[in-house]
């Protein structure tokens, strides 16, 4: 008989050491210590809050969201309390509560975003900043600078001369190219890159014959798009050399390992939060329970494995 | 110590039964939960993806000792959610998130209560009744159905269908007040007059009309109303944000969450 051995779970996200690869997901997680009742956060990898604003956004009008197939539609706008409040009032007490946190941001200009970012460069407890050039519902929500190369290598640019923070680039899938918009990121000084968000999509009563959604059209996530996740994950992972984090439908151990197969350096778990509040925890522990059957002492020598 | 801070179970339905359009299902589940009239739980027990997101049911009941509690709710079909788990049977699994959001609150000072439950309604205003009866308040419960096989069964009614106390109202006029809740919840209150017994206060559960109703016909005479809303939520602990319904605070109006700030709001606030 052998002696159980606890796998070595710690990846590396660029220059942020994480204690295993699960990240809780931008938007799905609140402000992080919504989920203190649950479980002790400072387990996660990393957390992300809900994406941050130079001011306090109000969001999108009710009608937010809409159940789909293995899957789910949001509209919610982006709504949050504004980068003052968060560094103020939130970020001293996810630094109690031990976690590793990145804060998601995001602009209606170049200039809101290099500003969010310059005031959160003064939060020593945030390991990282994660540019959403991909929010599919608000006009000015990324999406106008993440669904080109040019407009990504632009914005990029200019927020990486804003911080001295990692700077992790959220990826929109709605784009033809997912590598060259990948490679545009890398190029203008990201860290890394985080892929991907939701799919644009779009619901519709045929009785009342109107749109489900007050936005109309929302984003898409749940298990139904981790197929189209997963490819471009890993399409992703042979475009760039910087740390790949994949998202997009993990439900599971089994779908997180998915991912780390492909290459992802690390994993963020979103919509699965919504039903399971546990499910980050639970997908901890299922992944060390797989390397511990296979016989597998480092994640890090399962990653991007994938035999073709 | 019952458990009242959220929490993730998993639980084992004891039994789930229809009864007219109702299903009542009581949930063995790890220990006994203090809840406050009000309060829900997000609950699934199909397998797979698809329906994706828990469902959000008022909590009915609760009971149970150290090590073993037990939780009831009291549901309608309205979709393919409460579809699947009106097909679940006793022995079957169940995970559950409770108790959430915030519920019903009951001031000290001495008032008369009225509560008010429109069709599936009833299940979020009895617990409240529940609770009064056991204080020896007093109150008055008002039910309103469409007909009479949608009312609930007698039995359940806390305190028993005591007439005078209890106002069964039906749009067809098969049963009680041949009418909506809403006239004659408004026929008592121009009988009404504040007593010795306090202020009157009354909480609501129902379609969002009939609460918009209640609200416009009592707020005037300076009742205070309490409504519990309803929305498509994702999480049902404030995370997703989906579910938010605008209110008045300081004079703005603001997008506040039904599952965290709610699902029980002050009438004056909400914005109809």
């Amino acid at each position: 008989m052998t002696s159980p051995v606890t796998p070595d779970l710690t990846v590396r996200v660029g220059t942020v050491l994480l204690k295993n690869p699960v990240i809780s997901a931008s938007g799905t997680f609140g402000y992080g210590l919504e989920f203190t009742p649950f479980y002790d956060i400072s387990r996660l990898g990393a957390v992300i809050v809900k994406g941050l604003s130079l001011l306090p956004t109000p969001g999108n009008a009710p009608g937010r969201i809409v159940e789909t197939p293995a899957g789910m539609l949001n509209a919610i706008g982006l709504q949050n309390i504004g980068v003052d409040r968060f560094v103020t009032e939130v970020a001293p007490r996810l630094a109690d509560a031990g976690a590793v946190c990145a804060a998601n941001i995001y602009g209606r200009t170049v200039e809101e975003y290099e500003a969010v970012a310059r005031r959160l460069s003064e939060v020593p407890m945030l390991a990282a900043i994660e540019l959403n050039a991909s929010c599919p519902n608000v006009k000015e929500g990324g999406i106008a600078f993440g669904s080109t190369p040019e407009g990504l290598s632009g914005l990029t640019r200019r927020v990486r001369a804003a911080t001295g923070k990692p700077l992790w680039v959220k990826l929109s899938p709605n784009v033809s190219d997912i590598g060259a918009i990948a490679r545009a990121a890398e190029e203008a000084g990201a860290d890394a890159v985080t892929l991907i968000n939701t799919i644009v999509g779009m619901a519709v009563d045929p009785r009342t014959r109107r749109p489900k959604l007050s936005n109309v059209t929302g984003g898409l996530s749940g298990p139904a798009v981790k197929p189209v996740a997963l490819r471009m994950v890993w399409e992703a992972c042979k475009a760039v050399k910087i740390p790949v984090i994949g998202i997009g439908g993990i439900q599971s151990a089994e779908d997180a390992l998915e991912f780390l197969l492909v290459g992802a350096a690390a994993v963020q778990v979103g919509t699965a939060n919504f039903r399971n509040p546990n499910a980050c925890v639970e997908i901890i522990d299922g992944i060390r329970d797989f390397l511990v059957r296979e016989k597998i002492s480092r994640l890090d020598e399962y990653r991007g494995t994938l035999l073709l | 110590m019952p458990f009242r801070r959220p929490r993730f179970v998993h639980g084992k339905i004891l039994r789930n039964t229809g009864s007219g359009i109702f299903y009542r299902m009581e949930v063995a589940i790890p220990e006994p939960l203090s809840f406050v009239p009000g309060q829900f739980a997000m609950v699934s027990g199909w397998p797979g993806n698809d329906p994706l997101l828990p469902r959000p049911l008022a909590i009915f009941r609760s009971g149970g000792t150290r090590g073993k509690g037990t939780v009831e709710f009291v549901y309608k079909v309205v979709g393919r959610g409460t579809a699947l788990l009106s097909g679940l049977h006793g022995g079957d699994p169940l995970a559950l998130t409770l108790p959430l959001g915030h519920g019903f609150e009951f001031p000290g000072e001495d008032r008369s209560w009225w509560l008010v439950g429109g069709g599936v309604g009833f299940s979020t205003v009895f617990p409240a009744a529940a609770a009064l009866d056991a204080q020896r308040s007093d109150f008055e419960i008002f039910l309103g159905a469409r007909t009479r096989d949608q009312l609930p069964p007698g039995d359940w009614i806390p305190g028993g269908a005591i007439p005078g106390r209890v106002h069964l109202c039906t749009d067809d006029g098969t049963a009680g007040f041949f009418g909506s809740v809403t006239a004659a919840l408004r026929e008592r209150l121009d009988r009404w007059k504040p007593s010795g017994k306090g202020r009157l206060a009354i909480l609501a559960c129902g379609p969002r009309e009939m609460l918009k109703t209640v609200a416009e016909a009592a707020l005037p005479l300076d009742v205070r109303v309490q409504v519990s809303l309803e929305s498509h939520m994702a999480c049902g602990f404030g995370v997703c944000w989906g579910c938010v319904t605008e209110v008045r605070e300081g004079g703005k109006a603001v997008y506040r969450r039904v599952c965290k700030e709610g699902p029980v709001f002050d009438a004056r606030e909400v914005v109809w």
